[in-house]
């Protein structure tokens, strides 16, 4: 048989039950919704998730700490300490799916003068060319940092400096408001544990060349509270620093430029995290990530993906069995008809053909019809779901901002509509071989 | 006329029921040739149609040999079988076995589009072949809506489409009353004689048999007699052809001896005539 007479036929024999052949498309229409709006939702759980752990930020960073600590088996906490040095850095460089790593030095003795007011803000000290590849926000004219113009540079989140300076003359407290913008800044570093020279003069950096990074998306990430210098720029002032400090602590002071205390690393891709981990594990050294702690929760999120999935399933197995007999009921109906054709001259794989066609076709139109109904529920959920949702998640996961209930990714009505069809075609399986198996002496039975 | 078509070489076929072993067809031989008229005459359960079947590959041999055109129908796959019947082998039944959800012209279309013809091609000749039949205006009827008559020379139509070497016809006329019995058997006779076709037809009806060339007599799954009427047919001769006894197309049939079985029927008149007309129409085309 030519394939437009054969898909000719079988839609008559379709036609031909409108009852019947209506009802198993529906069941197959259930199925298909059941599991693609499941599917969806699934998706649209474990995506609101992933989106409200970005927007915490940091997801795919990873840090080597050069004093770690870690929990073991019995629950424990126990310290490692860790000499992180340039050739540490070097190693961690060459792993795999690692986009940017800079050493991390927090200097907490530094602060920012003006004149005798000071102010107190966090310093990033890293490598300003990795500054683009952590994520963090662009300056205020729209580019982003590099080495070449971090030349004695200081880069100010848009939180990280108050403009109230305070000064205390050792009575009170007094308090300039100063503009960070147009004021003289300085930058004075203070550490306790070095005794300076008190025939030198006393170690101030001006900060002539200031940046100011634009407020993150959020508000409220480490960029926007944070104060950058680059790290080469940083070691020149330090030098110059260690130079005021008495030569017996001066040593000291430069040997700690060697040692960072923090290697931090971003990884190109948040299911990348747990790798990377595992790499620097394998070359001794412990590593912290947010993602730790997130690992089981998104564990659960897509367990919970693969139970509504499964759910899906099942509506689609009683689909299945519908379509196979719905096949097998016609194959009784026509019997004789089968018999006649097989007299008539049809090839057995012609009589297979024509009955796999009529039971796929089942199942593609009710694929099809399903992914329809499915976009429909999905834009009601999405719509009207809020309440729904929040009142059977409650405290278990906060749904983010602005995401959807229900996700249709552009692959599932594809795939839903093949899968219906592939339901059709295997439920058809067994009956259409049951038809191949008619006797052309059907035919010439009388009635 | 000499050359066999089919040859029949002692074939047997046992069914086993229980423990009790049934011989439908036992030990039968004959040969059929090209362009003859063979009738399979016995009663009920005398095995004819096992034999039918088993000539046209739908039943399997138990043993012995059938040859149709020199190929050996038992030893066929299924698949070769069916190519086979589509080149060779057309089926008139006694229920017609029309699918009730097709016209009259889709019927007919059925063996061509196992054949792989074409649309329009398949068109044409399903409507030359039921013009010839005499139903040029019921080519759009579902068969519900045609009488058994009717439905029967859709059934022939459907046979003769695809001009096979040979058409098996069992009982073809088992279903209806006797006027439309003779047009039947008129018009398959007519259109096998229009190719030199050769048709195997199983009846009971001796009067039927009197269409034949050859008429076995089958009893108890064996030949009884081979009887061979050696007349010649023509339209014009009116028909039914000679009785059984008759040796020369130029003896008259004695009065009453009932020729077609059709008492009121005359040469020329009513009953044979309407296919005849159809049969010279189409010879005009």
């Amino acid at each position: 048989m030519r394939i437009f007479d054969l898909i000719k036929m079988g839609l008559r024999n379709l036609l031909r039950r409108k009852a019947r052949t209506l009802l198993t498309v529906i069941g197959v229409i259930i199925g298909t919704v059941s599991i693609v709006v499941m599917i969806s939702v699934g998706i649209g759980m474990n995506e609101s998730f992933e989106t409200s752990v970005m927007q915490n930020g940091g997801m795919t960073i990873v840090q080597v700490s050069a004093d770690s600590w870690s929990e073991d088996e019995n629950g424990e906490w126990k310290q490692t300490l860790q000499n992180l040095d340039d050739k540490v850095l070097d190693r961690l460089r060459q792993i795999e799916h690692v986009k940017a790593i800079t050493p991390i030095i927090n200097n907490w003795s530094m602060q920012i003068f003006s004149g005798k007011y000071n102010t107190w803000t966090q310093f990033m000290i890293m490598d300003m060319d990795c500054y683009e590849g952590f994520g963090y926000p662009a300056l205020e004219d729209g580019t982003y940092p590099n080495k070449a113009t971090s030349q004695d540079a200081i880069y100010i989140g848009s939180q990280a400096i108050q403009g109230e300076f305070q000064y205390y003359d050792g009575r009170r407290a007094k308090t300039k408001d100063v503009d960070i913008y147009t004021d003289p800044l300085s930058i004075k570093i203070q550490d306790y544990q070095y005794q300076v020279n008190p025939r030198k003069k006393e170690f101030e950096q001006k900060l002539n060349s200031r940046y100011m990074i634009q407020a993150s998306e959020s508000g409220y990430s480490q960029a926007d509270y944070s104060c950058f210098i680059d790290i080469d720029t940083y070691k020149e002032w330090y030098k110059k620093f260690a130079n005021t400090l008495k030569i017996s602590d001066r040593k000291k002071a430069l040997a700690s430029l060697e040692k960072y205390e923090t290697i931090m690393l971003n990884v190109d891709n948040m299911n990348n995290v747990s790798e990377v981990q595992e790499e620097i594990e394998k070359l001794g050294f412990k590593s912290m990530s947010d993602m730790q702690y997130i690992e089981p929760m998104k564990e659960t999120a897509e367990m919970m993906e693969l139970v509504l999935g499964a759910i899906g399933a099942v509506a689609m197995l009683v689909s299945a069995i519908n379509i196979a007999n719905t096949m097998i009921m016609s194959i009784y109906e026509r019997t004789k008809e089968i018999g006649i054709m097989k007299v008539l001259g049809c090839k057995v794989g012609d009589v297979r053909k024509l009955f796999l066609f009529e039971a796929g076709i089942i199942g593609l139109i009710g694929g099809i019809v399903g992914i329809g109904l499915s976009y429909l529920v999905s834009w009601l959920l999405n719509t009207y779901g809020g309440q729904i949702f929040e009142s059977l998640m409650s405290g278990s996961m906060g749904v983010a901002e602005g995401s959807a209930f229900s996700v249709i990714p552009f692959w599932l009505p594809f795939f839903a509509a093949f899968f219906g069809m592939m339901v059709g075609v295997l439920s058809g399986f067994f009956p259409a071989l049951r038809a191949t198996k008619i006797s052309a002496i059907e035919a010439m039975k009388s009635e | 006329m000499s050359e066999p078509i089919i040859e029949v070489k002692n074939a047997k076929k046992i069914y086993k029921m229980g423990k009790e072993r049934i011989r439908a067809v036992d030990g039968v031989s004959f040969t059929v040739d090209k362009g003859e008229f063979c009738c399979l005459l016995g009663t009920s359960g005398s095995g004819k149609s096992t034999l039918l079947n088993l000539m046209a590959g739908i039943e399997k041999l138990s043993s012995g040999q059938i040859l149709i055109k020199g190929e050996s129908i038992g030893g066929m796959s299924e698949n070769k079988l069916s190519k086979f019947r589509q080149e060779n082998l057309g089926f008139v039944f006694q229920s017609y076995n029309l699918i009730g959800s097709m016209t009259a012209l889709e019927n007919v279309e059925l063996p061509l589009v196992f054949k792989r013809i074409r649309g329009g091609k398949r068109k044409k000749m399903a409507k030359r072949i039921l013009k010839q039949v005499g139903l040029k205006d019921r080519i759009g009827h579902k068969p519900k809506e045609m009488s058994g008559g009717q439905q029967q020379r859709v059934g022939i139509a459907r046979a003769f489409v695809s001009k096979p070497d040979i058409v098996f016809a069992d009982e073809p006329t088992g279903n209806l009353d006797s006027k439309t019995t003779i047009e039947v058997m008129e018009l398959i006779k007519a259109m096998a004689q229009k190719n030199n076709q050769t048709i195997v037809m199983v009846t009971h009806d001796k009067k039927l048999s009197e269409y034949a060339d050859k008429i076995i007599h089958i009893l108890d799954g064996k030949i009884e007699s081979v009887e061979i009427t050696n007349h010649e047919w023509s339209l014009g001769d009116g028909g039914c052809g000679p009785s059984p006894e008759g040796a020369s197309p130029s003896e008259k049939r004695p009065p009453g001896d009932g020729g077609c079985g059709s008492p009121t029927w005359t040469p020329g008149d009513g009953g044979c005539g309407s296919s005849e007309t159809d049969v010279s129409t189409t010879e005009k085309q």
